[in-house]
């Protein structure tokens, strides 16, 4: 037995030292250059210089004469400009997001993340959004290959119940409906890029923006990562500040486009829906999308599978990681990941503010889309929908459905939307997929 | 190359809403389908809540049964 175990253990020590001398003159070739540059040559200096040189590397310094050669996350080359007053003018525009967030709520939990990623984006001379800050590797990590929005929605996917799509399927076309508002932004964005000097977009970049539309986070930055990388900061604050103000943005325009009467309507109460319902639903979902558009199936296999371990009922500890503490995770990372698009050389540019009319105007374009799809379809014979629930039909789950709910009330105490604006809600989910599919198609 | 993006954008749209149309159409077909099957051939056995509670008032029993069982054991020995 000792035998052995000294022979193992000879064995292992020749084996590791002729793997150190094997690896050595290989690292010597390899990394000379690499070497030389992070071997920092100490040189003899007085006081007085040593103290000049600290002055230099402090943040007051740089901020007022930045260093010419300082390059961009990108390695490329900055004005001072966004050396120097856009950086202030970034980290102020993080302390807005602080406020929106804390203050008034708005989507806390991503804006914070978001902000402080900006906040530590727009610190000279560390960079920390560069290819070897922490940002940068989180960046690299899971967002530069969309990773990232692909867990976020398996987490999605396990909180989500189609129970309310189940027994009403109809209003799934609501979803479908409100998916109007990232075709006709983008319809708009080229508009722009194409009658107007200022701006300059590609199809892809059009496509990018106007996914803003679905108000679905993680498909807009899936997208947006696929198609414009370059624009991803302002798509992802456009599009998490936009939903947080879905509570503002949608009512008007609800009440705008319904009559008195229709806000009134009542719906007929829900089927029971069996588990096992439940249960086929995702994977014939998945089918579907895997017969009719292949391109989509990376978010509707990831929401689907989140969807189905939860109805499964089997295996609690997974769907409950999945909505727990795998989303919260992710969400930190996402959240550091998007913020380090903030960089001041890529947020302020002229693009940035085209990106926040285009998002507001899509995310409009689309409620109003849903609600009078609801009010077609209530021209057909059938059981009558009350046309609030079609502004759900823009992803923003459960904000949206609770919008609908919220006005509905407004006219009628005793009229309970709520569940029937889940429907076309997590059709909308599906939907904006559906359309990020076919958006990514084209382009393939 | 001077293409119209305007027109581009267009057909992105047929297209783009044509399918999300399509997909949930199917989709709802598909979902009606589906229940009427269901409902049809595996209808959900509804549980008689009475008899399953029973069974774990007795499951506790054996339970606090074992449990004194132990502890006489245990203080004995």
């Amino acid at each position: 037995m000792k035998k052995n175990v000294i022979k193992i253990l000879t064995l292992l020590m020749l084996f590791s030292f002729s793997s150190v001398y094997a690896s050595t003159p290989v690292a010597d070739t390899v990394s000379p250059e690499v070497s030389t540059k992070k071997v920092e040559t100490y040189q003899v200096q007085s006081f007085g210089e040593m103290i000049a040189g600290f002055i230099n590397s402090t943040g007051i310094s740089s901020f007022i004469s930045p260093s010419p050669d300082e390059l961009s996350s990108h390695g490329e080359k900055m004005s001072d400009f966004h050396k120097s007053w856009g950086r202030i003018i970034m980290i102020l525009i993080t302390f807005l997001l602080f406020y929106l967030a804390i203050a008034k709520g708005f989507e806390p939990l991503l804006l914070l993340p978001i902000g402080f990623g900006g906040l530590l984006a727009n610190i000279p001379i560390a960079g920390i959004a560069g290819p070897g800050g922490f940002l940068g590797i989180m960046y690299e990590m899971g967002l530069a290959n969309q990773f990232f929005p692909i867990l976020i929605f398996m987490g999605v996917g396990a909180m989500t119940d189609f129970g309310p799509l189940l027994s009403n399927p109809k209003t799934a076309l609501l979803g479908g409906a409100a998916q109007f508002g990232i075709f006709g932004t983008l319809v708009g964005a080229v508009a722009l890029a194409q009658y107007t000097p200022l701006f300059d977009f590609t199809l892809q970049q059009a496509s990018a923006i106007s996914i803003i539309g679905g108000a679905d986070g993680p498909t807009s930055i899936f997208i947006a990562t696929k198609l414009a990388p370059e624009l991803l900061g302002a798509i992802a604050v456009a599009s998490y500040s936009y939903m947080a103000m879905v509570p503002i943005i949608q009512p008007p325009i609800m009440k705008a486009l319904t009559t008195d009467a229709e806000r009134r309507i009542k719906m007929s109460t829900m089927r029971h829906v069996s588990r096992l319902e439940k249960l086929v639903f995702p994977i014939m979902v998945l089918v579907l999308a895997i017969l009719v558009l292949p391109d989509a199936t990376p978010l509707i296999g990831a929401f689907m599978f989140g969807n189905f371990l939860k109805e499964s009922g089997v295996v609690d500890r997974l769907s409950d990681t999945m909505q727990n503490a795998l989303i919260n995770i992710v969400t930190i990372f996402l959240g550091l990941a998007v913020g380090s698009k903030l960089a001041a050389d890529q947020f302020l540019v002229a693009d940035t503010l085209a990106i926040l009319v285009l998002g507001i105007i899509a995310f409009s374009v689309g409620t109003a889309a849903g609600v009078i799809m609801a009010k077609t379809m209530n021209l057909f014979p059938g059981n009558k929908i009350n046309p609030l629930i079609g502004s759900a039909g823009v992803s923003a789950v459960p904000m949206a459905a609770r919008v609908s709910n919220k006005v509905g009330m407004e006219y009628d105490r005793s009229n309970m939307l709520l569940m029937h604006a889940m429907g076309p809600n997590v059709a909308g989910v599906i939907g904006s997929a559906v359309a990020a599919g076919i958006l990514i198609s084209l382009f393939s | 190359m001077d293409t119209n993006l305007v027109v581009e954008g267009i057909k992105f749209m047929g297209l783009g809403m044509g399918a999300v149309f399509l997909f949930l159409s199917v989709m709802i077909f598909l979902m009606s389908i589906m229940s009427k099957i269901i409902h049809k051939f595996f209808p959900e056995v509804q549980p008689s809540t009475s008899s399953s509670s029973s069974g774990t008032q007795d499951n506790q029993k054996k339970i606090v049964a074992a449990i004194t069982a132990a502890i006489k054991f245990h203080r004995e020995s």
